[in-house]
């Protein structure tokens, strides 16, 4: 009998691409660290690597939340906002004496919640993520300036490990981090909520229809990212020493910009936080080495925006090669 | 022998259009059983119920000694219902592996997933299967297409299933894939599971079917033994249903070749395709789903690329680079999903019909002129009948057929020399049905030549005057006069000769 052909000479590019989109990002991460030795004094010197930790710590956690739901084929941009609000709230009550553990967890349940809205709309309310969290991030806005009433509030770190300290060279937010990503990655890879996101993320319906819970994970990792947040709110008091009307606002771009340079597919079910690692040490790296060269940070916006475009288009261009396989089928 | 599902008396309808009605069969264990018909008889709404897709309107079915009513497809799947659908949803960006066990995934005692047991289960299912265990580890968008329905199969099968299901299974695989399945079907009957079998290829029937039940229009045509399984015979129950002698056809007088194409290859989907059509006349392009019909009218329109052959409109060759090359030269096209690529549902029927031709409709300042815009509109309400309350009605008001008309009056408002038109009365009631089917008759009688794209066999007999049909990407008749039967089309499209 004959069948229609199969283009099974197609199997091997498709790997060879697959390859690529695992091996872009360590390729350019090498070739940027060679780069800035060069050319800029003083970047690969203990102390400003350590710098660059410190500064990037509250970034990282953000970009690890968002990781969670990317992968889903979600998206969270009110991330940076969201910090604002539970900064101000965990400042203020630190300020007036609470006691510091408290404090902590009072931030990441704040933050929860605030990730539960978001999480409620978009999989009760069946609300886009995109639109759902540009709504929120406008609210989170609002609220925050409302808080704020022309009054910063000046804090220190909350605990020793959430601010600048070091213990024999090593800031301890760069423990804090290396915790959180490993918990991450590990939850992605053996526990099944983790497995699930990705299921998710490569086709809803059909993880359905192999009784997978898609409302039920998809909230749970929105309110994930609220508790990251929740973090990531205390390491910004910590580092920063005050929470101003617009606190935070600056970060979500940046932190969508490390899980989309990482390799963690816009368009959901592929990746994972030691991309976003990878992808947050690519940006952060970049902000700074520029910065040691002389050029003014205004510049950090065209770089980290280019960065996110470049990425994006490498994503989407090489997945539909790979998609037209799968399309080809019909 | 033991039986292991056993369904009667079931029915199922899309709102005015009965799918299914009063359908029974037994399923032995062990019994490998074919399901035959033509395109919409009514198979896949058969196996979806008993999949736990739809829920039957009325019937029962019993499955192992047990009611079976399953409330979705997870339940069904825990019942021992396992299905490969035709176009199946897997993982693409996930390893074949974890696709296996998506949803199922076995878990260690502290609840992690346990990656050594999954790849252990994998690697015996393959070998099992004799299968190359070094797919599991790759990811299945980097599989051929061969290799993604073998690892689905696997899937389907890895389930503790009683019944399972295949849905055309071989449309994609090659010769030594297709042995290979045929090898895991017996195996899976001598191992006591029911395999229902879904196919349209004859030469299949004896490797995968002991029995074979035929459906026609929704209803059980025949249901016998594998040892009376004559082609002949089958052919007969799968046809003969009255052909629409509603539509009045006066005698064609082609005109000059308006569209030519000349081995016309698109890989994957069409192979050395020649066809012509003339003004003046209908001819009906016929042929199982995934024969390449649609491919063939996407290519002549630009949308797909030929890598070999030649086209040629009204004598000009013609290399479209897509479909405003294709529209220059006086082609229209009228696709096949009417939801999805047709009506614009946010305008209402006035602009709807006048989309295309709007370009022609602006004045100076490249203002639309809006009178003119209106007439044309009306014109086009009046001549289809259209039942549109005023042309600023909204178009998803109308019903389904007359938004078909509202879109046959776009095509026709741009006087198309040649029209093409894909499954035109797909889902209509049958007055605007016929009404349709008129006035694709007449337009050609006006000198248009029109290409019909249909699976509705009896429409194409009614409105053809020559039927190409199409198997496996390839031309496999051409008929017209005496010679166009239903039973010769059919007989074409199966790939049986006398």
């Amino acid at each position: 009998m004959t069948t229609t052909t199969v283009p099974s000479a197609f199997a091997p590019s498709a790997r060879m691409l697959v390859l690529l989109r695992n091996a872009l990002l360590p390729i350019l991460l090498v070739a940027e660290v060679i780069f800035f030795t060069v050319a800029a004094p003083g970047f690969l010197s203990a102390a400003n690597l350590a710098n660059v930790v410190i500064n990037s710590a509250d970034l990282a956690l953000l970009a690890a939340g968002v990781t969670l739901v990317v992968l889903l084929a979600g998206i969270d941009v009110s991330v940076g906002p969201m910090l604002g609000v539970v900064a101000w709230v965990g400042a203020t009550l630190f300020v007036a004496g609470m006691p510091p553990p408290l404090v902590v967890v009072i931030s990441v349940l704040l933050g929860g919640a605030l990730g539960a809205i978001n999480g409620g709309l978009v999989v009760g309310g069946r609300i886009s993520p995109i639109i759902t969290t540009l709504g929120t991030a406008a609210i989170f806005k609002t609220v925050l300036f409302i808080l704020w009433d022309s009054t910063d509030v000046f804090a220190g770190p909350v605990v020793p490990a959430l601010g600048p300290a070091r213990a024999g060279g090593v800031p301890l937010v760069g423990l804090v981090v290396l915790a959180v990503f490993g918990v991450l990655a590990y939850v992605l890879r053996h526990r099944v909520f983790g497995r699930r996101l990705f299921a998710i993320g490569n086709d809803a319906e059909g993880a359905r229809l192999l009784g997978v819970p898609v409302g039920r994970t998809s909230f749970a990792a929105y309110v994930l990212v609220g508790a990251l947040v929740g973090v990531a709110a205390l390491i910004y008091v910590g580092r920063v020493g005050v929470v101003q009307a617009t606190a935070g606002n600056e970060l979500t771009l940046p932190a969508i910009a490390a899980v989309v340079v990482g390799g963690t597919s816009i368009l959901g079910g592929e990746g994972g936080v030691l991309r976003t690692l990878g992808g947050l040490a690519f940006i952060a790296l970049l902000q700074n080495g520029v910065v040691l060269m002389g050029v003014p940070p205004l510049w950090n916006g065209v770089l980290v925006g280019a960065a996110v475009a470049l990425a994006v288009a490498f994503d989407v261009l090489t997945r539909r090669t790979l998609d037209k396989r799968i399309g080809a089928k019909k | 022998m033991r039986p292991i599902l056993s369904v009667s008396g079931l029915s199922k309808s899309f709102g005015a259009t009965a799918a299914v009605t009063d359908v029974g069969f037994t399923l032995g264990a062990g019994e490998r059983l074919a399901v035959l018909g033509e395109n919409g008889a009514g198979k896949s709404t058969l196996i979806k119920i008993v999949a736990g897709v739809y829920p039957p309107d009325g019937g029962e079915m019993v499955l192992d000694g047990a009611p079976h009513r399953p409330a979705s497809p997870g339940t069904a799947l825990a019942g021992g219902v396992s299905v490969v659908y035709q176009e199946p949803s897997f993982f693409p960006r996930l390893s074949v592996l974890e696709n296996l066990y998506v949803g199922r995934e076995p878990r260690d005692r502290a609840g992690q997933v346990d990656w050594r047991r999954m790849r252990g289960r994998g690697e015996e299912l393959f070998r099992r299967l004799d299968v190359p265990v070094e797919l599991l580890t790759r990811r299945m968008d980097a599989l051929s297409l061969a290799e993604q329905q073998l690892a689905l199969i696997a899937r389907a099968v890895d389930v503790e299933a009683k019944v399972l299901i295949l849905d055309e299974p071989t449309s994609i695989l090659t010769d030594a894939e297709v042995r290979r399945l045929f090898l895991i079907v017996q195996r899976l009957s001598e191992a006591g599971v029911g395999v229902l079998y879904i196919t349209h290829r004859f030469e299949e029937l004896e490797h995968v079917a002991d029995r074979f039940i035929v459906l026609k229009d929704g209803r059980l045509a025949g249901d016998l033994p594998a040892s009376e399984a004559d082609h002949d015979r089958i052919l007969e129950m799968m046809s003969g249903r009255p052909v629409n002698a509603a539509i009045s056809r006066s005698p064609a007088r082609p005109g000059r070749v308006m569209l030519e194409t000349s081995g016309l290859t698109v890989p994957g989907a069409v192979s050395d395709v020649d066809l012509t059509v003339r003004g003046g006349e209908v001819v009906g392009l016929y042929g199982l789903v995934g024969a390449g019909r649609t491919e063939l009218a996407l290519t002549v329109f630009g949308v797909l690329r030929p890598s070999a052959g030649t086209m040629r409109v009204d004598g000009e060759p013609h290399t479209p680079r897509g479909p405003r090359d294709a529209m220059a030269r006086g082609i229209a096209y009228l696709p096949e999903d009417r939801k999805t690529l047709g009506i614009f549902p946010g305008m209402d029927t006035l602009s709807n019909i006048t989309a295309v031709k709007l370009p022609e409709l602006l004045g100076r300042l490249g203002v639309i002129r809006r009178a003119e815009e209106r007439e044309l509109a009306t014109s086009w309400i009046d001549r289809l009948r259209i039942k549109a309350p005023s042309p600023a009605f909204p178009v998803t008001g109308l019903s389904g057929g007359h938004q078909q008309k509202t879109l046959f009056a776009r095509q026709l408002a741009t006087e198309p020399k040649i029209l093409i038109l894909d499954e035109p009365t797909r889902g209509i009631d049958v007055a605007t049905k016929t009404d349709i089917q008129q006035r694709l008759v007449e337009v050609a009688r006006d000198g248009t030549a029109v290409l019909v794209v249909s699976s509705d066999l009896p429409e194409l007999l009614a409105v053809s005057d020559r039927v190409y049909v199409m198997r496996e990407g390839r031309m496999a008749a051409e008929l017209s006069g005496d010679d166009l039967t239903e039973d010769a089309v059919l007989r074409a499209t199966m790939g049986v000769h006398r």
